[in-house]
Order: structure tokens, then C-alpha cells, then sequence
């Protein structure tokens, strides 16, 4: 993160990122992917691959490309919390998370994809929707370079409003640190994933907070809530770790229960790695129910 | 052990402090930002087992350090007996005060008071001086002991005191004792071969009642090195009331009143319902409940079938100290004041003086006015009188006779009203060629150049009294020829003649006036200047004939003024109680017991009450706050001479204790500053 300008940032990103896709012989993601569905009693024989059959004797449904751009919303966590970091052991949550979400529009756009950004930490503080323009890049930039001045978050809250804001259907990059409680999270979710959106969620953690690697007493002050907590982290560390893993587990469950694929990554992995994992995994069960043929949304 | 000031020893509650101290130096100072606490839990910090012994040895210098400074504030002392200290002992003065005032008749006072000397007296030690002064209103010097030689010298003091079987009936003029003790305690300066005096202490044995006069000291610089001692005596836990009679302002002018007396009630009184007594000399008693709340007062008339009855004491009843109950009371007998008109005027002839003159008079309960008539043209002799009132030309024999009045001491108010009284006007100034001329004038006259500081008008002195401007002569006479010496204008006329004049002949007066107060000469009768001016005229007289019976205890009664002012071979005072011997005086008399007392001339008799003085009545003890206000030096109450004794002996020790006591606290404090500088080295550095 030595570079400053979030615009820099993405661009290095991308540019590093591109030079290495040149090489990989395999597209994780891409709009123009088409995909074979066997037949089950019920779906339009129109779209049955006659030829496919022939060969294999086996009913394959054709699926259609959508021919529309893919219409990606970033929702990025502003809240305090994200704040945490910035020191010898990782850069802060929000830099990196701001940087992850800045670098793939950056990307999408090149795409001609359209991009759109929602910030949010209690409440939906920004919604620019989705759009393919010239300026929509530089309007989410500057809108991601703004310094995050959220209070605690709520990420259900935020999401049943967001719900409501995006209207069509599209991929929705939620970037968060997920540490909130996970009482309503699923139900939360479903309100995309019903929808027919394609949900992808990547949780930003600092090193600190997965390994909880402070050796001396402290006060240790919430940054959310301002709640102060004398510890010895020594003895604290055991049963952090514990819930911790307890938590992540949690949200891990909700996420394959709701088919929206996690990215848990710490603010010391390379962004590049972690752009490549992201684009290279496969499209979400939500994304294949949205691509149904056409012949059986029509019916 | 014991402490002097034990409270200190609440300090020790400040151990708390560097205990709290102590425990709150274990807590993390640095914080720590961090996105959720939602997994963390609340765990004890870990002590730094490598500093806790050192942190330990300081909190307990620490404690150490403080419970010594309570224990050095607290002041211990421990009560050493050293008998070599009894034989060092310093040389002192003692002066006792012994109040023998009518309030220490209460109860057992007097007994209490004398035991208080005793106790007194065993606290000196040889060469000690001693003096006792008995003080009511005077203050009596009872004994003086130069070298105290134990015993015999006690015997010495205690006999003068046996002389003393019982207090007075005088009131407390504590004051002037307290300056009579200081200034003779301060005078005597020991001889060069006398060692000199290390404590010089005035002790007052007395009940301290209110009512004890304490005005003499007021102005006085009290003596330095002589402290004084109050020994009160006796709780003043019941209340009195007392009684005294009110005087009226103005005896001759009061009108058909009966005697009225102040009862008034202490604050602590019993009760307040209180029985007020009349006893007649018939041996009769009169009774009447009298209302008085506790802190008030109450003036009380004498009832009307009271007054008839030869009244000789009044007492109240109800109260719980019976020494000033008894009210000695000596009936004011009603005096003739006799006036001589001389002219030709008929009582109810509103045109001429006399008219106006008789009803000028008015009788009063003490006073009975006759105003008797003759014509200055009578041959008959002069009749006595207190005042001779001319109002015509008076024809020789009389004149004569009433010219040898004056000059004998008799009051004469001639009212020029034709110049035919000028012979009768020379004779009397002893003047010749005085002549009278009426004025004729179309206007009226009024008065100018009063002088107003003359007795006969002083009593117009006060600005609101003294403007004549409405009082119009419409017809005056000129005195001409008058003689320059011997004579007063008091007023004259605007027009420059004197109007009012006033001569000294011999021993009596003659006012001369240059008008009338006819309503043919002028307004006079009828404003109101006139009666004022004519009881001013007759003033010494009625000041001599109402003068008041009732005296105090202590009080110098000039014996000679039952009797107009003339002693006539001797005067004996019968003292109240059958027994009681005749006293011969020459003119003054001071009475040392209540009782009705008779005054005896050759040819005359009076009777006077003497009574308590009204102060003693008030028995609750003066605020102590009022002898510091006046500047005394007061000892400690309890501290007797062989406690102050022991208070010497002990202070060495204690001030030892106390110094080594502050040593320790050094001695920590220093520890402590070093091994507080050796942690703070070794300590870790601070964790940001």
C-alpha cells in the first residue's frame, strides 16, 4: 500500500493482474461462458442440443448467453472497525478492502462491464448504481477514496436497505470484515440470493484478528463501540481463537447455505493472488438459476 | 499513653491512599485500538512478579511514614511523676473574688462559694500570695496574705470569712471588681529579695448572674500577665422572676394612677403563672394571679381596692428562688400644693385670672391642688402658700408680708395689669422709681428673645414646643426703672420692652409678667404654653413633694430631703424589724438590708422602703462570650495549679516522644525516596 492514489493502486493492481491472465490458459469468469444443463422432465425440448444428443445420447438443455454487460455493485464496509491495522503487521482493513473493490471495477470497467458502489456501516451511507460510462469509474474512485467515518456496523440493517436500492439482477461484491453477529446474517443474504443476484462476499481481516498476536497487557478500546477491556492477551488469546473460529465457521455455513462463495483473505496476501482466486471461482448456484432458458422464463 | 489531641489520630484512615495507590500501579496504562471485542473476555491482569517485593517494602515505609505523622500530630504523652519538680515549684499570686451579692442567697451558693475558697486556698504553696475580696456593689478587701505559711495562714483567711455567715443584700458590680483586683494585683511589685511571681490569676467565685454590672472593665486596659479564672457557681436550671416598681417620668403629672410594678419572668422560668401578694400593716394579705411568660415582663398596676388598704410589702409567689420575692413598699402620700391668688377676681369670672388659674390645677394621685383667694386689699395675715399669684395692687400689710415670703424662699408670680402695681413691684425688687405704663397699639404684641435655657422655660426648649408666634398680647404694659442687677428677662415684646421677667430675692423668686392671660390681655390663657409654663413655674416644688420613697440596697439616701432639704438637730433611722437599734445621721444614709425604714426629725417622720436592685432578679448566668469580649485573659476553666503542675512535668516527655516520632518520619521518607529511585531505574519501560 505504498501507493496513496486509490486510482494508482487499482490500476497496479489490474495492470499486474492482466499480464499474468495473458499467461493462464483458463477464464474463471466470464460473461460469454455458456453452460450445458442436463434435461429434467418438465424443460422446453426447444432447447434440447439436438447435435449434442447425437453424440452422447444424452438430453443437454442449451443455455443462452445473456447478451447484456454484467452489472457488478461493490458494497463496501465503512464502518470503524474496518479502520483497524495499519501497522508493521498488515495495513488497514478498509485501505485494503477499498483497494480490492477499486482495482476489480477498475477491472470490470475495461470489461465494459457496468459498475456500481454502495458504502455503508450502520446505514447505506452511498449508492451510485450500476452504469457503463465514461465517468463511472472515476465517480466510484472518488467516492472509495473518501475516508471512512462509520460507527458501528450493522450489517443486516444495511443490507435489507440495499435490497431495495438494487434493482436488477447482477453480481453484488460484498466487502466486509464480517465481525458482527450472526443472528439475522442468512435471512440478510437471502434477500440477494432470492433475488437472483450472484453474491460474493469477501471478508478482510487483519493478521491481528485471526492470530490475536499482542504480547503485552493492555486496555484494549472497541473501535466501534469505544468499550474498554483490561486483558492480558496471553491468556486472552486461547478462547479468542476459540470464538473466533466458532464465528467463522458460522458465517462460513451461511454463505454455503445461501451458494454465495467467501473469500476470507488478511490484508498481508498480495491483492493480485487474491483477484485471481476471486475471478477464477466459479459462478454461484445463484447465477446458474438466474441463467435459465429463456424458453422457461418465457413460460 | 495518651494522646493530647486524639482526634489526629482520625489520620490513620489516610493509609487508605497509598493502599489504593498501591493496587491501581498494577493496572495497564497503554490502550489498544481493536475492531470487535465481541471475542474477547475480561481477564485479570498478571502482576510483574519481579518488582512486587520492592513495591511491597515501599507501600510499607510508606504506611510507616504516615501512621507516625498521625501519631506525632496526636501528641503522645505519658504522665511521669518527678518528685523533684514539687520542690522547684514557682511562686504565685491568687486573688479571689468572692461575690456577696443578694443572688448568692440562692440555695446553697454561699456554701458551695466558700468551699470553692477552701479548694483554693489548699492549692497554695509556701511564699504563695493570696488575697481575698468580697465584692457586691462596693468591693472590701477581706484578707491579704504576703507569705502563705500553710495553716496558720489558712486559719487567718478562714476567720475573716466566718465573719461572712451570709451574702448581702447588694447587687454584683463585678466590674469594678475585676479593676479594683487587677489594679492592685498590678501595683505591687515584688521587694528585690522576694522571689517574683510566675503566675498572677485573679479567680472569680460567683454565680455569674446576668444582672452582675461588668461596665468598669470596659474602658480599662487590663494588666498584662494576670489571667483570670471564672469558678461559676450554681446552674441557674429553674428560672426567678422578680419584682420592682416602675417609676413614672413625670410623678406630678400623672393623674389618678395607682402604683404599677414590673414583674418579669426569666426565660427558664418555672412557670408562668405567678401570685402577686399585697401585706398591709393590719397584717392582712391581698391576692391576685398574675400571667407572666417565661422570658417576658409585665407591668402590673396596683389594684384600686389595693391602693386604700396601707400597703408595707409586695411579694410574688410561684417562682423558685424566694430572695427577691419581697417588694418593700412605701406608700407615696398625697401632698397639698397650696396657691395664693391675690386680686379681686371672682372664681367664675372667665374675664379675669383666677378662673383660669384654678383650672390650670388639675388633682392627681399624688398631688392635691388648692387654689384658695383673698383680696390684696385684706388686712388679715399672709396665708402659707407654695405659690402667691398677684394679680391686683396689694395694699401694705400684705405687701409687706408677702415681700418677707419671697425673701424666705416662697415662689411669687405677679401679672402686671395696671400701673397701679408699680409701688407693689418697686417694693419687692427693692427698686425705687419703677414705673408701669400701659402701651397703647392698634396691633398686637408677641414674644421675642425667649430664653429657653432658663429653667422656668426649658421646658419649651424642644424645637417643637418652642414657637410663640401664635401667642398674641393684645394689651402689654412697660416695666421702666427696673433694676439692672438681681434680674432675668426671660421673654420681652417684639416692640422691645421685657415681657416675662424672673428676680431672685433671698431665697425665693419673683416672676413678673408684663401682660395678662385675661382674654382681654391675651392668648395666653388659652394656648398651650400656659399650663406647661405654670408647672414649670412650680416645679421645685412638686419635685420636692413627689420625690420618690423607694430606695435600693447600697444606695446613698440623703436623709434630709424628707424634710426639705433641712437636717433640723439630727436625723435617726429606725431600721426595719423590732429590734433593731436607731441609727443617728447626719445627712446621707446607706442602707445594707431591705426592709421599711423610718427617718425621724424633731418634728417629722418618713417612711422609705429599700429593696433589691432590680439586676439581681436576673439570675442566669452571663454569655462567656462577653468577658472575652472585654479583653480578659481567661484560663482554662479546669485547670487547676497542680494540673497545670502536671502539665509541665509530662510536656518534656511528650515533646521528646513526638520529636523522635517525627525522626522515624524522615528516616522512612528518605528510604522510601531511595527505593523508589532504585525501582524506577530498573523498572521496564512503559508499554505505548
Amino acid at each position: 500500500m505504498e501507493i496513496s492514489s486509490l486510482s494508482l493502486r487499482a490500476r497496479a493492481v489490474v495492470e499486474g493482474f492482466m499480464s499474468g491472465l495473458h499467461r493462464s490458459p483458463r477464464t474463471g469468469f466470464s460473461t460469454e461462458f455458456t453452460e450445458y444443463r442436463q434435461y429434467s422432465p418438465g424443460d422446453d425440448v426447444r432447447f434440447l442440443d439436438w447435435k449434442v444428443m447425437a453424440r452422447t445420447d444424452r438430453e443437454f438443455i442449451k443455455k443462452f448467453e445473456d447478451e447484456t454487460n454484467l452489472r457488478c455493485t461493490f458494497m463496501v464496509d465503512f464502518s470503524k472497525s474496518m479502520e483497524f491495522g495499519g501497522d508493521d503487521a498488515g495495513v488497514k482493513k478498509s485501505d485494503y478492502g477499498r483497494t480490492f473493490a477499486a482495482s476489480l471495477a477498475w477491472f470490470l470497467t475495461q470489461q465494459r462491464d457496468a459498475v456500481g458502489l454502495a458504502t455503508f456501516d450502520r446505514d447505506v451511507r452511498e449508492f451510485i448504481p450500476p452504469r457503463y460510462r465514461q465517468d463511472q469509474l472515476k465517480t466510484i474512485l472518488g467516492r472509495l477514496e473518501t475516508q471512512p467515518a462509520g460507527n458501528a456496523t450493522d450489517l443486516c440493517q444495511a443490507l435489507e436497505k440495499l435490497a431495495s436500492l438494487v434493482g436488477k439482477r447482477g453480481m453484488i461484491v460484498l466487502v466486509s470484515d464480517f465481525l458482527s453477529p450472526l443472528d439475522e446474517m442468512e435471512s440478510c443474504l437471502s434477500l440477494f440470493t432470492a433475488a437472483g443476484h450472484d453474491v460474493r462476499a469477501v471478508q478482510v481481516l487483519h493478521p491481528r484478528e485471526v492470530d490475536f498476536s499482542f504480547e503485552d497487557a493492555a486496555i484494549f478500546e472497541d473501535m466501534e463501540s469505544g468499550q474498554n477491556l483490561i486483558l492480558d492477551p496471553g491468556m486472552a488469546r486461547e478462547s479468542y481463537q476459540q470464538k473466533y473460529n466458532a464465528h467463522n465457521a458460522a458465517l462460513d455455513a451461511i454463505f454455503s447455505a445461501q451458494g454465495i462463495p467467501g473469500f476470507r483473505v488478511t490484508t498481508t496476501e498480495p491483492l493480485e493472488r487474491v483477484l485471481q482466486r476471486f475471478l477464477e471461482e466459479r459462478p454461484a448456484r445463484a447465477v446458474v438459476r438466474q441463467r435459465r432458458s429463456p424458453g422457461r422464463s418465457a413460460a | 499513653m495518651s494522646f493530647l489531641t486524639p482526634l489526629y489520630l482520625l489520620g490513620a484512615l489516610g493509609l487508605a491512599i497509598p493502599i489504593i495507590l498501591h493496587l491501581l500501579h498494577d493496572r495497564p496504562k497503554n490502550k489498544q485500538a481493536f475492531g470487535s471485542l465481541m471475542f474477547l473476555e475480561r481477564t485479570t491482569p498478571p502482576v510483574d512478579r519481579k518488582r512486587r517485593p520492592t513495591d511491597l517494602l515501599l507501600l510499607l515505609l510508606r504506611c510507616l511514614a504516615l501512621l507516625l505523622l498521625v501519631f506525632v500530630f496526636a501528641r503522645p504523652f505519658i504522665n511521669v511523676e518527678d518528685p523533684a519538680d514539687a520542690s522547684r515549684r514557682d511562686r504565685q499570686w491568687i486573688t479571689v473574688l468572692l461575690d456577696r451579692s443578694a443572688s448568692m442567697q440562692r440555695g446553697d451558693l454561699w456554701a458551695q462559694a466558700k468551699d470553692k475558697v477552701q479548694t483554693v486556698l489548699e492549692q497554695l504553696g509556701p511564699n504563695d500570695r493570696f488575697s481575698l475580696i468580697a465584692y457586691d456593689d462596693s468591693t472590701e478587701l477581706l484578707a491579704e496574705i504576703k507569705l502563705w505559711l500553710g495553716n496558720s495562714s489558712g486559719a487567718k483567711v478562714n476567720a475573716r470569712l466566718e465573719g461572712f455567715a451570709k451574702p448581702g443584700f447588694g447587687g454584683s458590680n463585678l466590674g469594678q471588681a475585676l479593676r479594683f483586683a487587677g489594679e492592685s494585683t498590678q501595683e505591687t511589685e515584688p521587694g528585690p529579695d522576694e522571689q517574683p511571681f510566675a503566675r498572677r490569676e485573679i479567680i472569680v467565685i460567683s454565680d455569674l448572674q446576668k444582672g452582675s454590672h461588668l461596665g468598669d472593665v470596659q474602658d480599662y486596659e487590663w494588666p498584662t500577665g494576670i489571667r483570670v479564672k471564672l469558678e461559676q457557681i450554681g446552674e441557674d436550671d429553674q428560672g426567678n422572676a422578680g419584682i420592682e416598681q416602675v417609676a413614672s417620668r413625670v410623678p406630678w403629672a400623672t393623674a389618678g394612677t395607682a402604683p404599677s410594678f414590673r414583674i418579669s419572668n426569666s426565660a427558664n422560668g418555672l412557670g408562668d403563672e405567678l401570685e402577686f401578694l399585697a401585706h398591709t400593716t393590719a397584717g392582712e394579705t391581698l391576692s391576685e394571679k398574675v400571667h407572666v411568660p417565661p422570658g417576658r415582663s409585665r407591668v402590673v398596676e396596683l389594684p384600686g381596692e389595693w391602693v386604700g388598704k396601707s400597703v408595707e410589702r409586695l411579694s410574688i409567689r410561684g417562682d423558685a428562688v424566694e430572695f427577691d420575692n419581697q417588694f418593700h413598699f412605701a406608700q407615696n402620700r398625697r401632698q397639698t400644693v397650696r396657691i395664693v391668688y391675690i386680686g379681686e377676681d371672682k372664681p367664675n369670672d372667665a374675664e379675669g385670672s383666677l378662673f383660669y388659674l384654678a383650672s390650670a390645677f388639675q388633682q392627681s394621685s399624688t398631688l392635691d391642688f388648692h387654689v384658695e383667694a383673698i383680696s390684696g386689699k385684706s388686712t388679715g395675715p399672709l396665708p402659707e402658700a407654695d405659690l402667691f399669684v398677684i394679680g391686683d395692687a396689694v395694699d401694705d400689710p400684705l405687701a409687706q408680708a408677702l415681700g418677707q415670703a419671697i425673701e424666705g424662699g416662697a415662689t411669687a408670680l405677679m401679672v402686671v395689669q395696671s400701673p397701679s402695681q408699680a409701688a407693689n413691684l418697686g417694693q419687692w425688687l427693692g427698686a425705687d422709681g419703677v414705673v408701669i405704663r400701659d402701651i397703647v397699639s392698634s396691633d398686637y404684641a408677641l414674644l421675642q428673645s425667649l430664653k429657653l435655657k432658663h429653667e422656668v422655660l426649658k421646658v419649651f426648649g424642644d424645637a417643637r414646643f418652642s414657637d410663640f408666634t401664635n401667642l398674641h398680647f393684645w394689651k402689654h404694659r412697660e416695666l421702666q426703672n427696673l433694676p439692672d442687677e438681681g434680674i432675668d428677662v426671660l421673654a420681652r415684646f417684639d416692640s422691645g420692652p421685657p415681657a416675662w421677667v424672673v428676680a431672685r430675692r433671698g431665697a425665693g423668686r419673683l416672676l413678673v409678667m408684663a401682660s395678662g392671660w385675661t382674654p382681654a390681655d391675651s392668648q395666653l390663657a388659652l394656648s398651650t404654653k400656659f399650663i406647661p409654663l405654670l408647672y414649670s413655674i412650680l416645679k421645685p416644688v412638686l419635685e420636692d413633694k413627689t420625690q420618690s420613697r423607694q430606695f435600693v440596697v447600697g444606695s446613698e439616701i440623703d436623709v434630709t430631703r424628707f424634710n426639705n432639704g433641712q437636717a433640723g438637730g439630727g436625723v435617726t433611722v429606725i431600721p426595719p424589724g423590732d429590734a433593731a437599734a436607731a441609727i443617728s445621721v447626719d445627712t446621707i444614709f446607706r442602707p445594707t438590708a431591705t426592709g421599711l425604714y423610718t427617718a425621724k426629725g424633731s418634728d417629722w417622720s418618713e417612711t422609705f422602703g429599700v429593696n433589691l436592685t432590680p439586676d439581681e432578679s436576673r439570675t442566669e448566668p452571663i454569655v462567656m462570650d462577653q468577658f472575652k469580649k472585654l479583653g480578659l485573659p481567661m484560663s482554662a476553666p479546669a485547670a487547676a495549679p497542680t494540673a497545670i503542675e502536671a502539665a509541665k512535668k509530662t510536656e518534656t516527655h511528650r515533646r521528646e516522644y513526638w520529636r523522635w516520632a517525627l525522626a522515624a518520619v524522615l528516616l522512612f521518607v528518605t528510604l522510601e525516596t531511595v527505593l523508589a529511585a532504585k525501582g524506577s531505574r530498573t523498572a521496564e519501560p512503559v508499554m505505548t
